[in-house]
C-alpha cells in the first residue's frame, strides 16, 4: 500500500497541470464560445448534398 | 418528435410566418420547392441555397426575422475602408491582419453562427471569424488588402444580418471577464470534489474492509490540502456577496451558504489538526461545485437577456456624405465634427442633430416621436438624429453628435427607467431575508439544543440543517424554468431576452399598445374611394397612380401599385399640397381639398374623417380617396383576445388625435390618449402602476424605448427600432400580431411550472429541515439532497422548452384556432 504516498501526491501534481492547462485555455478564448462548435462537428469540408439533406435518418 | 424548429412548418419556411392569402412565392431549397411569404424571405433563402447551406434550416432552433427586400450594395458601407475607420475600430498586428468585432442584428441561434461561418469565412484574407451568439458580435480578423471590410458586411448584410460597427464598451469586456472567472471557479471545485470524493470513498471502504490508521491519517491530510485551496478559491464568489449584504447591514441569500461553506471547512480543519471526529471535506466541495453550477446557468441567461450597448449605434446611419472643399465625400460617423456640413437626402438616416443650411426635406420621425405623417422641414429649421428622409435633399450644418443629441437623451431615459424596478423584484429579495433569517435562527437553535444533548453531534446538526435548507432549488426553480420556456418561445417566433417577463406575463392587468407601425403597418393603403357620380373608380386610381409617381411623400406609396406607366405632361410634387400633371391633354390636380379646388376655383370639404385626399380637374373634384395605414395582421384577434381574458386596453401614440382616435374606434379601444411624448407615456403606465395596475407595453419605436423599460412585460416587434428591441423583454418576429396572442395564452402554463418548482422545492426544504435539525441527516446526506432537489427541478422546468413547441405544432394541425381556454392537447407537464 506504500505505493499510494507515490501516487497520490503525483495526481495531486496532475491535477495541478489540468488547472493550469485550463486556465491558459480560457485565457486563450477557447471557452468563449459553446455554442457553434457543436455544429462543426456536423458539417463536412464540402457542403452536403441536396439528397443528403432531405433524408436525415430518424 | 423532433423538435427543431424545421419540423414546423406551417407557413414561409424561411421566417415561419403565416403565408397571405394570394402570395404565391416560391424558392427551391435543396432541390425542393418551398412556400416563402414574401421576396425578402425569397432572396435570403436562395441566397442560401446557392451557397450550399441549406442545412441551416435543419440546424437552427429560432426562427429568423423576416428580412427586408432591397439589394445590399458593397457601396453602403463604403466608409468602413477608410483608414479613419481601421484606426477606431479594429487592432492590426504584426501579419497585417486586423482584428475588429461587430454587432449583428438578428443572430439567434447557433445556426446562425454556423450560416455566417460558411457564408463569409470563406472570402479570400479571412484569417478567423467567431461568432459569439450570445450577444450577436462577430469577431473577426482578416487582411483588408484582399478583402475589403464593406465586402464582408455587404454579405453579412445581404443574409439579413445587419453589421454594426461596435465601438469597445467596457460592458462586454465585463460580461467576458465575470463568465470566465466563473468557468475557472467551477472547473478547480469540479476537479477539487472528484480528488476528494475518491479519498473519502477510500475511507469509506476503508471502514469496511479495515485500513491502517496511519493510511486513514494520510487520506484526511490529503483531503484537507486539497479541499482547503479548492475552498477557499472556488467559494470566493458567495464569501465575497455574503460580505457584501452584511457590511451593507442586510442578509442575503448567501449568508447562510458562505456561513455553511466556512464553518464545514475550518471545523474540519481544526478536527484534522487537533482533535478527531467526523470531517466534512468532500462535503464542503461538492456543495460549492453544485451550487456554482446553478449561479452559472443564471449569469449566462442574465448575460444574454438584452443589451443596451450598441443600441445608439443601431441607430445611426453606417455612413454619411460630407462636404468638403473639394465636394461630397463619403465618411463614417466618427470622422464627423460640429460645424460641419453634410449631405443627406431621400431614403437615408440622419446622421447627427443640426440645423438645415440648404435644401428642403420630408422627415419621417415615426421612430423618434411616433408621428406618422412626414413633416417637411425648411432652412433653418432642426433635424434630430435618426430621423429618416423620406424627399428631398438637404444640406445639414451638424450641432450635435453622438452622445449629446436628442437620441441619445432617449437611450439615456431608458436606461434611467430600466433601473427602476416594480414591486416584484422587491418582494423576492425580501422573502429571501426573511427565509435566511429563518433558517440561521433554526441553525442555532438547533446547535445549542444538540450542545445540551450530546456536544459531538451539534456541529454536524449545524451543519446538516444550513446545507440542507439550501435556498438553491428554491432560487433555481424560477430561473431555470424561464429558460426553458424562452428557448420554446424562441422556436414561435417569440424571442424572451428577460425570461422573468413570462412570469409577469400572466398576472398583466394592463395592456398599453403604441399605434404607429405597432397596430398599424408602416405603408399606406387606400381605404375607400368616393368618385362623383358616374366617374369611374378604376380610372381615378389609374389617373391618381400616374400622377403620383413624381411624389415621394409617404401619401404616395397608396397609389404605386396603381401605375399603369402612362404618360404625364408637366408633372410637379407641390411641397405640402399634392401633386398636378397633365394627362391626355387634361390637367389634373390631386391632393389636399384647398389644392385640388383651386383648379376649378371651387370650395372643397372633406367627405368625412380620416386623411382624403381629392382627384379633380378644372371642372371640379373628380373622386376622393381615404389613405390611412392599414391594421397590422392579427391586431382584431389580439384585441378580442386580451379583452376575453379581462384586460384593461389603453392606445398611447404620439400621433394626431384624429388619427388615433379612428384606429381605437375600430378595435373598439375606450382609453385613448393621443400627441404623447415619451414622457407622457412613461407617465400614463406609471399612473397605472400606481393604481394597482401590472402593465405590458406593446411598441416598436424609439419613442417606446423608455415605456418599455418602464412597464411590468415590454414586447416590441422585431420590425421597430432597434432601440426598442433590445429594450423589450418579448420581441415578436414576423409582421403579424399574432404571435404577441399565443405568447399571452401559452404563458399560464409557464407560470404553472414555476408554481411546481417553488412547491417541489418549498417541500423539500420543509420536510428536510426539522430532520436535519433531530439529527437524522449526516451533512454528505444533505449536500446530496440539496443538489438533488435542485436536479428535480431543472428537469421539470426542462419539459416546459418541449411542451411549448409541440403545443404549436397541434395548434397548426388544427389550422390556427386560437383559443387560450382550450387546454393543450399534447402531453401537458402540469398534473
Amino acid at each position: 500500500m506504500n505505493i499510494i504516498y507515490v501516487l497520490i501526491p503525483l495526481s495531486l501534481i496532475l491535477m495541478v497541470l489540468a488547472i493550469g492547462f485550463f486556465f491558459w485555455a480560457v485565457k486563450n478564448d477557447q471557452f468563449d464560445d459553446l455554442d457553434t462548435p457543436a455544429l462543426d462537428v456536423l458539417d463536412d469540408d464540402e457542403p452536403a448534398s441536396p439528397e443528403d439533406t432531405e433524408q436525415p435518418d430518424r | 418528435m423532433n423538435p427543431s424548429a424545421s419540423q414546423v412548418r406551417s407557413g414561409c419556411w424561411h421566417c415561419g410566418d403565416s403565408i397571405p392569402a394570394g402570395v404565391e412565392i416560391r424558392a427551391s431549397i435543396g432541390g425542393t420547392e418551398r412556400a416563402m411569404c414574401c421576396h425578402g424571405c425569397q432572396t435570403v433563402a436562395t441566397l442560401i441555397d446557392q451557397a450550399g447551406l441549406n442545412r441551416y434550416y435543419e440546424f437552427r432552433d429560432a426562427l429568423p426575422e423576416r428580412p427586408e427586400l432591397g439589394q445590399v450594395a458593397i457601396e453602403d458601407y463604403q466608409a468602413w475602408d477608410r483608414p479613419a475607420v481601421r484606426e477606431h475600430y479594429a487592432k492590426a498586428d504584426c501579419d497585417n491582419l486586423y482584428s475588429l468585432s461587430l454587432v449583428l442584428e438578428n443572430v439567434h441561434c447557433a445556426a446562425c453562427a454556423w450560416l455566417i461561418h460558411r457564408f463569409v469565412g470563406g472570402l479570400p484574407g479571412i484569417a478567423e471569424i467567431r461568432v459569439d451568439v450570445s450577444d450577436g458580435r462577430l469577431h473577426l480578423r482578416f487582411n483588408p488588402e484582399r478583402t475589403r471590410l464593406s465586402q464582408i458586411a455587404a454579405r453579412l448584410a445581404s443574409l439579413g444580418y445587419r453589421p454594426h460597427l461596435d465601438s469597445p464598451l467596457a460592458g462586454t469586456a465585463r460580461n467576458q471577464t465575470e463568465r470566465r472567472q466563473m468557468l475557472k471557479y467551477i472547473v478547480v471545485a469540479g476537479l477539487g470534489m472528484m480528488q476528494v470524493m475518491s479519498y473519502a470513498l477510500a475511507k469509506y471502504i476503508g471502514a469496511w474492509q479495515g485500513i491502517e490508521p496511519e493510511t486513514e491519517r494520510f487520506f484526511l491530510l490529503i483531503s484537507m490540502v486539497v479541499a482547503v485551496p479548492v475552498c477557499l478559491y472556488s467559494g470566493q464568489l458567495f464569501y465575497k456577496s455574503a460580505w457584501r449584504t452584511l457590511i451593507q447591514g442586510r442578509i442575503g441569500m448567501d449568508v447562510p451558504v458562505a456561513a455553511a461553506m466556512l464553518l464545514a471547512l475550518f471545523s474540519s480543519v481544526f478536527i484534522t489538526l487537533f482533535g478527531s471526529g467526523p470531517v466534512y471535506f468532500d462535503s464542503v466541495v461538492m456543495f460549492i461545485f453544485f451550487l456554482l453550477l446553478g449561479r452559472y446557468a443564471v449569469l449566462v441567461a442574465r448575460q444574454n437577456a438584452g443589451q443596451l450597448h450598441s443600441a445608439l449605434a443601431r441607430s445611426l446611419p453606417v455612413q454619411t456624405r460630407r462636404l468638403g472643399a473639394d465636394g461630397p465625400e463619403t465618411v463614417s460617423l466618427i470622422e464627423l465634427a460640429a460645424g460641419e456640413q453634410v449631405l443627406v437626402s431621400a431614403g437615408e438616416t440622419v446622421p447627427a442633430d443640426g440645423r438645415i443650411v440648404a435644401g428642403s426635406v420630408m422627415v419621417d420621425e415615426s421612430l423618434l416621436s411616433g408621428e406618422s405623417i412626414p413633416r417637411r422641414r425648411v432652412i433653418d429649421e432642426q433635424v434630430m438624429a435618426g430621423s429618416l428622409v423620406r424627399d428631398g435633399q438637404m444640406t445639414l450644418q451638424i450641432e450635435e453628435l453622438g452622445q449629446s443629441t436628442a437620441l441619445a437623451g432617449i437611450v439615456r431615459m431608458l436606461d434611467q427607467a430600466r433601473t427602476y424596478k416594480p414591486r416584484m423584484a422587491l418582494m423576492a429579495d425580501r422573502l429571501a431575508a426573511w427565509f435566511v433569517a429563518f433558517v440561521l435562527t433554526g441553525a442555532t437553535v438547533a446547535g445549542l439544543v444538540w450542545w445540551q444533548i450530546d456536544p459531538a453531534m451539534a456541529l454536524p446538526v449545524v451543519l446538516a440543517v444550513l446545507v440542507v435548507s439550501c435556498p438553491c432549488a428554491l432560487a433555481l426553480g424560477t430561473p431555470v424554468a424561464l429558460a426553458a420556456a424562452a428557448r420554446g418561445f424562441a422556436r414561435l417566433g417569440v424571442l424572451i431576452s428577460r425570461p422573468d417577463a413570462l412570469e409577469k406575463l400572466p398576472r398583466i392587468t394592463h395592456v398599453v399598445l403604441d399605434k404607429t407601425g405597432t397596430l398599424t403597418q408602416p405603408e399606406m393603403r387606400i381605404e375607400e374611394i368616393r368618385p362623383v357620380a358616374g366617374f369611374d373608380p378604376d380610372r381615378a386610381r389609374r389617373l391618381a397612380g400616374r400622377l403620383e409617381r413624381v411624389s415621394r411623400h409617404p401619401v404616395a406609396s397608396a397609389f404605386a401599385r396603381f401605375d399603369d406607366g402612362g404618360q404625364v405632361e408637366e408633372a410637379e410634387a407641390v411641397t405640402a399640397a399634392g401633386v398636378c400633371g397633365r394627362i391626355d391633354g387634361v390637367g389634373y390636380r390631386l391632393g389636399k381639398p384647398a389644392f385640388t379646388a383651386e383648379l376649378a376655383d371651387a370650395e372643397l370639404s372633406e367627405p368625412g374623417p380620416g386623411q382624403w385626399v381629392a382627384l379633380g380637374d378644372d371642372s371640379g373634384v373628380l373622386a376622393w380617396f381615404r389613405i390611412d395605414s392599414p391594421l397590422r395582421q392579427g391586431a382584431r384577434t389580439l384585441m378580442e383576445g386580451l379583452e376575453g381574458s379581462g384586460m384593461e386596453i389603453w392606445l398611447a401614440s404620439g400621433d394626431r388625435r384624429a388619427n388615433v382616435q379612428r384606429v381605437a374606434q375600430e378595435l373598439g379601444i375606450n382609453h385613448v390618449r393621443a400627441e404623447c411624448t415619451p414622457a407622457d407615456k412613461l407617465a400614463l403606465v406609471r399612473q397605472l402602476q400606481a393604481e394597482g395596475g401590472r402593465v405590458a407595453m406593446i411598441g416598436d419605436g424609439i419613442n417606446d424605448a423608455p415605456v418599455l423599460a418602464g412597464a411590468d412585460v415590454s414586447m416590441a416587434l422585431a420590425e421597430g427600432a432597434d432601440i426598442a428591441r433590445t429594450q423589450a423583454e418579448l420581441v415578436v418576429t414576423g409582421k403579424g400580431l399574432g404571435r404577441i396572442s399565443t405568447a399571452f395564452a401559452l404563458a399560464p402554463k409557464v407560470r404553472r411550472v414555476v408554481r411546481q418548482n417553488l412547491a417541489l422545492s418549498f417541500s423539500y426544504n420543509a420536510t428536510a429541515l426539522p430532520f436535519a435539525a433531530a439529527g437524522f441527516v449526516p451533512p454528505w446526506l444533505a449536500a446530496i439532497g440539496m443538489s438533488a432537489s435542485s436536479l428535480v427541478v431543472v428537469l421539470n422546468a426542462h419539459r416546459l422548452g418541449r411542451s411549448v413547441v409541440v403545443k404549436r405544432e397541434t395548434e397548426d394541425g388544427r389550422g390556427q384556432t386560437n383559443n387560450p381556454a382550450e387546454p393543450a392537447s399534447s402531453p401537458s407537464p402540469v398534473n
